[in-house]
């Protein structure tokens, strides 16, 4: 028994750890996309106003992506565990 | 400092659309009869994690204009990871106190993402043509 609930939480920690790895995609997309912007504006000094706010947009849809993995981390280690335990407890008293 | 009014604009922008979403979410937890002082708090904590967190990119998007391709990328690179970190902390804390209800705390993360799904629907309304836009120089 000692063991199944070892093995549950060891699971949901690298579960959680391999979750948050999608923190870093966004972070190379927005620096490409700042990068690019930047050249854009570079090139027209006029459009900065209407780089800036699509850039700020895009730029959170691309955060959206990080904090998916983040929800699912959070999940695995504060709500799966208990959940986890209660189910393989359940199915050994029975 | 001075904040760009682009910056300003959108984050008032994600700012009243998610008082909006906090009113609907508060309101289907009070429909499923799951309404106590922990849902405010936490709605309230996570709606101050994705504001603040939203402020804090367009903020370094402002500071990055003028530099050059590599030193942006690498500025806001840096700011995400630091700013993930900020998020990961605050909502490790909402949702392991027992005085925030955890989903309260989690759902408002997403609220900026929907905000935005309805940014190009509004701005068509408003028939607002975003080159006219005032910024900082």
């Amino acid at each position: 028994m000692e063991l199944a609930i070892g093995i549950i939480l060891a699971g949901c920690a690298i579960g959680a750890g391999l979750a948050l790895i999608a923190g870093i995609g966004p972070g190379i997309g927005e620096g490409n996309a700042v990068a690019k912007a930047c050249e854009a504006i570079g090139r027209q000094p006029e459009s900065k106003g209407a780089v800036t706010s699509t850039m700020i947009m895009g730029c959170a849809i691309a955060e959206t992506t990080g904090l998916y993995g983040l929800v699912i981390g959070i999940l695995l280690i504060f709500v799966a565990p208990n959940l986890f335990v209660n189910i393989l407890k359940n199915a050994v008293g029975k | 400092m001075r904040i760009d009014p682009a910056v300003k604009k959108e984050t008032l922008y994600i700012l009243g659309f998610s008082i909006v979403l906090s009113v609907v979410m508060e309101l289907v937890f009070y429909l499923c009869g799951h309404m106590d002082y922990t849902v405010p708090l936490g709605n309230l904590l996570g709606v101050i994690i994705a504001v603040l967190n939203f402020f804090l990119m367009g903020l370094t998007i402002q500071n990055s204009i003028g530099l050059s391709e590599k030193e942006a990328s690498e500025k806001l690179k840096l700011s995400q990871k630091l700013r993930m970190l900020m998020v990961i902390a605050l909502a490790a804390v909402g949702v392991g106190l027992p005085c925030f209800h955890s989903l309260a705390v989690v759902i408002p993360l997403f609220f900026p993402r929907i905000a935005i799904a309805f940014w190009p629907l509004l701005n068509k309304e408003k028939g607002q043509n975003p080159a006219d836009e005032q910024t900082l120089d």
